[in-house]
């Protein structure tokens, strides 16, 4: 059983610390929103359990200008593919 | 002692420490500087921790069915607001360099921003 842990907050929060405390091996994590910051702390991302994927959605990112800075490690991705991921995880996790 | 009409004018120091688009503290802050401007009030504008992303370059609300803030940051200095500052250490922390920010950003210290706030009849931090 997998889960797709969306963080929609900016780095200031500490989501994504929370988040690594509970996630499980295999789990997804995809950056939406103001989380779209996080893609351009590439330090903040080592931290993250090398089998789980990251995601950012590329819609957010353009709009914050974070489009071009966004590290490696992350896969973006559009609404479609967000509304897929959706259904090929077993739960969502919602971190805002 | 007699009346003063003419309308007092004050130093009003606004830090803006939101994002853009995820919340609308960063238009509020903005709105507010505007209606000082108008009223000829003495306006520092300081964008600090997560406000600097608002002045990056090459933002595009239209991706997301918003405004783009960065255009609506031009106002600033129609409106004569030109002090205008970002903190140079909450830059540093999210890796980006002057270049990459719009035109028209002072980049101070924090030193300077606490004068800042010192010499300020008011502050809103937003």
């Amino acid at each position: 059983m997998t889960c797709l842990h969306t963080i929609s907050k900016s780095p200031d929060t500490q989501l994504l610390e929370s988040c690594l405390k509970i996630i499980a091996s295999g789990d997804a994590i995809l950056f939406i929103e103001d989380g779209s910051y996080y893609a351009n702390s590439a330090r903040k991302l080592e931290a993250i359990d090398k089998t789980c994927k990251i995601y950012g959605l590329r819609e957010d990112m353009l709009a914050r200008a974070i489009l071009t800075r966004a590290a490696d490690s992350v896969e973006l991705i559009d609404t479609a593919r967000f509304v897929k991921l959706c259904c090929d995880h077993d739960k969502i996790v919602s971190w805002f | 002692m007699t009346e003063n009409s003419k309308p007092q004018k004050s130093r009003i120091t606004f830090i803006s420490r939101a994002a853009p688009y995820g919340q609308n503290k960063a238009n509020l802050c903005l709105d507010m500087a505007l209606a000082s401007a108008v009223f000829e009030q003495d306006v520092n504008y300081i964008f600090f921790g997560d406000g600097v992303y608002q002045i990056l370059k090459g933002q595009d609300g239209s991706a997301i069915e918003s405004k783009t803030l960065g255009n609506a940051l031009e106002t600033l200095e129609l409106y004569g607001i030109e002090k205008i500052y970002a903190d140079r250490q909450s830059l540093e922390e999210r890796d980006i360099s002057e270049p990459e920010l719009l035109p028209g950003m002072q980049i101070v210290d924090s030193d300077s921003i606490a004068k800042m706030i010192e010499s300020s009849d008011t502050v809103f931090n937003l």
